[in-house]
């Protein structure tokens, strides 16, 4: 109110309208990611204004190419990306379970109910939730041979609501085995270590793993090997140009003579580097027919190029910084920043490096390495936004394995888990608590059923048949989700379906917590640019 | 050959870069035509420094911009953000081959080509077709009305700076920053960007943007950086900046921070104004202090401005204003592809090359240290004859670096000068030499000299694209000539009537910068770092810790010392 004061002219809704603004923000927001949920919804083609196509099915790309103007369907949108960011996936169902909260609340606040009640039954559902969610995991032990099929089955469930059934199996297999490439024991899994390489080449069944990395450049010189066997891999980050600004900032030069001598000089320096380089190809590579491949995070110039290949050496420049501790753990040895001590002890090795040339983008395969601990995913498709599709889809599945692993834990899928915490708050939690915030807790329990519901929908079943179906299974104790084909309730153990547990968890978390704030809101006041000008 | 890479961040710095790459392809046109100027076949200039040559998968040809562009989602209008060159050949909606079930397409609204870019289209159908048909023919009547109708058009309708441009892109070259939520107006301050670049997998796509372009240089010479530093793009840059500083460490960066006039809005309420004030001065800091050499470059009004006494701006148009800040960027540019021959011998037709890391050192590190260099140009040059014209090349260079003193005699200014084109006796080309010998004398007599000047000189002059706005009063004759009566008809004057223009541009290290600086140590002052400062909330809010503005203020002012002449003549006598 003081504000209006201050500003008459800001726009003021008053608490009713807020609250419909909010609602009618999350349900839009609802409607428009509803399709993609499940195995059987609806991939979208964006087709922008200069003809560029972005294919998605992900809830978390299809929010970055909307463009959201309303605060609240903003503040939601935040939410689910941050989902995404914190667990890699679970940004529709995100979206759907806010929105679907928004909308059971709206039902008991048009009858006169005050919000603060509905967000303490929230408060109230949300706990015991998190607490039915403990009790209903599965546990996975990992220990030191992680079991690989339960793994395959929670990264088949995600990516199958990503791609058709033939790639997203096929893919399952590479990112269960890029996970495991990658997995260290008793340290966190870095899966910045898995590569992912595009090209825009054949069929995205085409798509592979490579055990080893993939670097998108090639050597810059003419004479080096496209393809050697038996390699000492040099990893290292030492320039090896002529750079002037390096060594001297000086400009002026009193005569020509010394201008040379100074360039000269410091030519000296770059190709002393590269000396040691050649020097210790020789030392390792005597008597035998093994190659050398540098792969340089500085640059290399046309001059030390030359040396280099001279010298039988294949050099590649500029390689991207993560691939330098890629490298390492994928062909041993280590990073060096300088060539002063090099030992043979620094180096790596592979089995295979060769290049692969595509118009003007090459690559450079490093393969049949020793145990690498570092891989690549290089993925292959007939077009970009195909290619974009299946990236997405692969981080996704990469996210899923991780969390498997470190939550050692899986929670079935296909909506069972849904159902079930539906139930067990109606059947349990409800009678417990005192007065009106049961309410609360029923709206909390109904928009759980969001999930199974949308599942339902997107397959063209009737939700209420299938709601009916599945919580008289659960009323039997026979834990069920849905069969999208049939509508029958099956046994997601037995299909494999499991999703991840911090997914979750994590749902269940943030939801409430961004319903409660927008149930709360009691003026919205746009202000700022209807501003009055200073006299 | 020593390579360029060019970046070019935000709105506006993308206008002034979409006229800057007209100009290039606009060179690399008229030396290609067979019946063209002699002037434009044997200019001299390296145009590989700021291109690169490429194959599309079918194995075409490419030669386009080492440019890696950030800007808004959507800012690119008509234009596909793969660019033109490298199109996958599909016309027809292409099948999902990745989805077996439901498919729902969303097309959006599609961007209408406007006038000048269907041409352009059509050329470029006319020119695959084996018929020979011969382009530039502009005595064909017909073409020439369809000409005026896109200058006109060019001149009213420019939406994105897409609309203007001929140029062919690589496929790698536009970065679009999607998932903000939020529109430019919005995106309006360095707090609201800040975590712009660094969100998700952003900054490191973009540096891997960065990093194709410099793997493939033989040696690169340094980058060209080009922000629009009235917004949020301040801090995508100073990120992208800190990520390149980390990354090529020795490369030399030369930095543009450019403003368009829209961007000095007179602010509605305190709140605002504290806010702009607030940004300049952080904007300002933070980007400083990640290069050696900052120009900054964008006066509040351009049309009222002393640069454009031959001129006539409309300020409020982009499309207007970018043009002449490209061309002063042009002219900056050009030392950095002259074809060195070595240190002694010059060629005929370019004197002076050096690179961008000399002229960094030049003008940032003698003898004083200031990274704060001020642009000035004179849009068209004056002739190079007469006594006359020893004043009036001075004269006419005038600012494009906002709030800087006058008159200012600073015995330790330190200069970089290019003139191309220049006019001598008659209105013919006026040889090097004589180019050389004029500016000498022309300092000879001036009443203030710098301590150093370096010249570099070309006989190339700028050449006026078709896309090019009408802004030349009637006084400027065809090739940039300065007419004593005003041709009759039209009163400006545009790309039809004028074909090319000699330029002169420099950039000087001088202490008349001294009011910008202060101006923004004194806002940072006042309104952030000051006991009940009205804007230490926003700044928290934007994640600035006090320590951290009290450094920035500690840099700017001991910037401001060393420029001071009173602070000197002080230490100096002690």
């Amino acid at each position: 109110m003081s504000l209006r004061v201050l500003n008459p002219n800001a726009e003021v809704l008053n608490k009713s309208a807020a609250l419909h603004m909010n609602i009618n923000a999350a349900k839009g927001l609802q409607d428009v990611l509803k399709t993609n949920l499940g195995p059987k919804g609806t991939i979208k083609m964006l087709v922008g204004g200069a003809g560029d196509i972005k294919l998605t099915k992900d809830g978390n790309t299809l929010l970055k190419e909307m463009q959201i103007q309303s605060p609240t369907a903003i503040m939601i949108a935040r939410t689910a990306v941050a989902q995404d960011d914190i667990s890699g996936d679970g940004t529709t169902s995100t979206v759907l379970f806010i929105g679907e909260l928004m909308k059971q609340s709206e039902r008991y606040i048009d009858e006169g109910m005050h919000p603060r009640v509905l967000v303490d039954g929230f408060e109230i559902a949300k706990r015991a939730t998190l607490q039915f969610l403990e009790k209903f995991k599965n546990s996975v032990v990992m220990g030191d041979e992680p079991d690989k099929e339960i793994l395959k089955m929670v990264a088949r469930t995600t990516l199958r609501t990503k791609l058709y059934e033939a790639l997203a199996d096929q893919l399952t297999d590479i990112v269960v085995n890029a996970v495991l490439c990658i997995r260290k024991p008793e340290e966190a899994i870095d899966l910045f270590m898995v590569e992912i390489m595009h090209m825009r080449h054949k069929f995205d069944v085409d798509t592979r793993l490579v055990e080893g990395l993939v670097l998108d450049h090639g050597s810059r010189h003419p004479d080096m090997k496209r393809r050697a066997e038996n390699c000492y891999i040099l990893t290292s980050n030492v320039s090896l140009e002529y750079d002037k600004s390096e060594i001297n900032a000086g400009f002026f030069y009193s005569n020509a003579e010394q201008r040379e001598a100074m360039v000269a000089a410091e030519r000296r320096q770059v190709d002393e580097r590269v000396q040691k380089i050649i020097d210790l190809k020789n030392k390792v590579c005597a008597g035998n027919d093994y190659n050398f491949v540098v792969i340089n995070q500085k640059g290399i110039d046309p001059p030390s190029l030359d040396l280099l290949a001279r010298a039988g050496i294949i050099a590649l420049r500029r390689a991207k910084r993560r691939n330098m501790e890629r490298l390492v753990l994928a062909c041993g040895g280590e990073a060096v920043n300088s060539v002063d001590d090099l030992t043979p002890d620094c180096l790596g090795w592979a089995g295979l490096v060769y290049e692969h040339i595509l118009g003007e983008e090459k690559y450079t395969f490093v393969e049949n390495v020793k145990n690498p601990l570092s891989c690549t995913i290089l993925i292959k498709g007939p077009n970009d936004h195909t290619i974009a599709q299946i990236k997405d889809a692969v981080r996704d599945g990469l996210r899923a394995v991780k969390n498997t692993i470190e939550d050692e834990a899986v929670v079935l899928g296909a909506g069972a888990f849904e159902v079930a915490a539906s139930q067990y708050l109606v059947n349990k939690i409800k009678k417990t608590v005192q007065g009106r915030a049961q309410l609360g807790v029923q709206a909390f329990a109904d928009a759980l059923l969001v999930v199974p519901k949308t599942l339902a929908e997107n397959s063209g079943l009737d939700t209420q048949d299938v709601i009916i179906a599945l919580t008289g299974e659960h009323e039997h104790g026979n834990i069920v989700g849905l069969n999208q084909h049939t509508g029958e309730p099956i046994d997601p153990k037995m299909e494999g379906i499991f999703d991840n547990y911090s997914v979750k968890r994590q749902i269940i978390n943030s939801g409430p917590v961004i319903a409660s704030q927008l149930l709360l809101v009691d003026e919205v006041i746009r202000a700022g640019r209807n501003m009055r000008k200073p006299n | 050959m020593k390579e360029i890479v060019t970046i070019q961040v935000g709105g506006f710095a993308n206008f002034i870069g979409s006229h800057f790459w007209n100009f290039q392809d606009e060179l690399l046109g008229l030396a290609a035509d067979p019946c063209g100027d002699p002037v434009f076949k044997n200019h001299s200039l390296n145009m590989d420094v700021l291109y690169r040559s490429g194959e599309t998968q079918q194995g075409t040809l490419t030669y386009s911009p080492r440019l890696v562009s950030v800007d808004f989602q959507g800012s690119l209008g008509s234009m596909s953000s793969r660019g033109s060159f490298y199109n996958e050949a599909t016309s027809a909606p292409p099948d999902v081959v990745t989805w077996t079930g439901n498919v729902s397409t969303h097309v959006a609204e599609p961007q209408r080509r406007n006038l000048f870019l269907q041409r352009l289209n059509e050329e470029e159908q006319e020119n695959l077709t084996p018929v020979n048909s011969i382009s530039g023919g502009s005595n064909d009547p017909q073409r020439e009305i369809h000409d005026e109708d896109i200058v006109d058009f060019l001149d009213n309708g420019v939406k994105y700076w897409t609309d203007f441009s001929k140029v062919h892109y690589h496929p790698q070259s536009f970065y679009e920053l999607g998932g903000l939520w939020m529109d430019s107006q919005q995106f309006d301050s360095y707090g609201v960007g800040r975590d712009a670049f660094s969100w998700d997998l952003r900054g490191e796509e973009i540096s891997e943007r960065l990093r194709f372009f410099v793997e493939e240089c033989d040696h690169i010479q340094g980058f060209q950086f080009i922000v629009d530093d009235s917004g949020g793009f301040s801090s995508v840059a100073a990120d992208f900046l800190e990520n390149i500083a980390d990354e090529y460490r020795n490369t030399p960066l030369l930095l543009y921070a450019v403003r368009d006039p829209g961007s000095y809005a007179i602010h509605k309420s305190q709140k605002q104004a504290i806010s702009k004030n607030l940004h300049d001065a952080i904007s300002f800091s933070r980007l400083s202090s990640l290069c050696k050499l900052i120009v900054p470059v964008g006066l509040p009004s351009l049309s009222r401005s002393k640069a454009s006494a031959f001129l006539c701006i409309e300020d409020q148009k982009p499309y207007h204003c970018s043009a002449v800040y490209a061309a002063a960027l042009h002219s900056i540019s050009l030392p950095f592809r002259m074809e060195a021959l070595g240190p002694s011998a010059d060629s005929h037709n370019v004197s002076g090359a050096f690179d961008v890391n000399s002229v960094v050192q030049m003008l940032s590190g003698q003898g004083r240290k200031n990274m704060v260099a001020i642009m000035d140009v004179a849009m068209p040059a004056p002739f190079m004859t007469g006594r006359q014209a020893e004043k009036s090349l001075l004269g006419n260079l005038q600012p494009l670096t906002p709030e800087i003193a006058e008159d200012v005699e600073d015995l330790q200014a330190v200069e970089s000068m290019t003139i191309h084109g220049a006019l001598g006796t008659g209105g013919h080309q006026a040889p090097i030499s004589e180019v050389k010998d004029m500016v000498h004398a022309a300092y000879e007599n001036a009443i203030t000299r710098p301590k150093f000047c370096n010249l570099s000189v070309a006989l190339c002059p700028l050449p006026i694209p078709l896309p090019f706005p009408k802004i030349f009063r009637s006084v400027v004759g065809q090739h940039g000539e300065l007419l004593g009566t005003p041709v009759n008809g039209s009163p400006l004057r545009g790309s039809l009537d004028v074909h090319s223009i000699p330029m002169a541009g420099r950039l000087r290290s001088s202490s008349a910068v001294l009011p910008f600086l202060e101006n923004r140590l004194g806002n940072l002052r006042k309104f952030g770092t000051q006991q009940g400062a009205a804007g230490a909330e926003l700044v928290r809010r934007w994640g600035f810790g006090k320590d951290e503005l009290e450094d920035m203020g500690e840099t700017l002012s001991t910037v401001v010392r060393e420029l001071d002449p009173r602070s000197q003549a002080s230490s100096d006598s002690d």
